[in-house]
């Protein structure tokens, strides 16, 4: 079961390079915050994964609430920035 | 029916109670009395402002709601699934104001949401009972501009839509 | 029990990859958007719900399903934002516009 649990964990890795990929390349700003908050939903998925390979997931689903609630705070302080300045 | 300050001050400290039993996950007597006093005491500094919008929100109906929108996000996510696979890539971006009649604003605040966990459709601005949604494909937007959604959400708020 | 959740986590993981490809292939951040939101909605659900099924019932369970409420609440609002920002901000989408 733990080898599952370790393909599961390599192919959200895979899947996080290829939103990185959208955030290097993305024409404008607001890929670049949409790939981010994709990495960000994969980073949330890949800690309960982790949590449940080692068997600690009363832990590891802790981490992942917080990690949440900051990319809630994160992508709204970008987006209101980026929607006060004006430019793409 | 705007309830009473102690119905208010019951309701949030069980609701903020029954996070701490979630999260904490441990029972022994101290860990569960101090959670209730911490509980207790954030209830009662967020208790007795004026007119938030929850205050008149509807819980029970709200949780009946969930299993309608959740059959629909599925449903439009086989679509948006079949959509992105085809090689021809058959999409026709669209952007529909929509004027909701809905009067309370936890309403409108579900409906925004509602439109934008359904994939394939998003809203982009509001503006009052204003919607700006921009939809990928006739299909996706069907269940917006047929007013099935927006039905189903004035069926949960009947009283407060009702009683204005 | 954990046939069904290997079938969940496997289906989530279909959906995760179809919403990657979808990233790559559609052309404006507003058609994107959509790729990212089917994402959060049944990829993440369904592999979730797959690691609840496997930790049995108990407070392990439980406390996925905390995790899994907040990204359904909180998502939507994040892409609204984000959205809302590039409207404002003047990025036109490819589309025909109707009221």
């Amino acid at each position: 079961m733990t080898n599952f649990f370790l393909v599961v964990v390599m192919v959200l890795s895979l899947l996080i390079l290829v939103y990185l990929y959208r955030v290097i390349q993305g024409p404008t700003v607001f890929d670049r915050v949409l790939g981010l908050n994709g990495i960000s939903t994969k980073a949330i998925i890949l800690v309960v994964v982790i949590g449940t390979v080692y068997d600690r997931v009363d832990m590891f689903v802790d981490i992942s609430t917080g990690y949440a609630l900051l990319n809630l705070v994160g992508a709204f302080a970008i987006a209101k920035f980026l929607e006060q300045r004006g430019t793409p | 029916m705007t309830s009473s300050f102690p119905k208010q001050l019951l309701f949030n400290t069980l609701a903020l109670f029954g996070v701490w039993l979630v999260l904490s996950g441990r029972y022994d007597l101290f860990h569960v009395v101090i959670g209730f006093m911490v509980a207790c005491g954030v209830a009662w500094l967020n208790t007795g402002f004026a007119h938030s919008a929850f205050h008149q929100f509807p819980w029970v109906r709200a949780v009946l709601y969930v299993p309608w929108l959740f059959l629909r996000v599925v449903q439009s996510s086989l679509h948006l699934t079949k959509l992105i696979l085809s090689p021809s890539l058959p999409i026709r971006p669209k952007l529909i104001f929509y004027r909701s009649h809905l009067r309370h604003q936890g309403a409108m605040v579900m409906l925004g949401n509602s439109v934008t966990l359904t994939p394939g459709t998003i809203t982009v601005e509001v503006n009052g009972s204003h919607l700006l949604v921009h939809t990928i494909d006739e299909e996706a937007g069907e269940d917006l501009t047929s007013g099935r959604m927006e039905k189903k959400i004035a069926q949960v708020f009947q009283e407060e839509t009702k009683d204005r | 029990m954990t046939v069904l959740a290997v079938v969940f986590i496997l289906l989530g993981l279909f959906f995760l990859v179809v919403a990657a490809i979808g990233t790559l292939r559609l052309p404006d951040v507003f058609a994107r958007s959509h790729a990212v939101s089917l994402t959060d909605s049944l990829g993440a659900f369904c592999v979730l719900f797959g690691l609840a099924l496997y930790q049995g019932f108990g407070i392990n369970m439980f406390k996925i399903l905390v995790v899994l409420a907040l990204l359904f609440l909180l998502n939507p609002v994040i892409a609204h934002a984000t959205l809302r920002a590039a409207y404002r901000a003047g990025v036109k989408p490819q589309a025909e516009e109707n009221s």
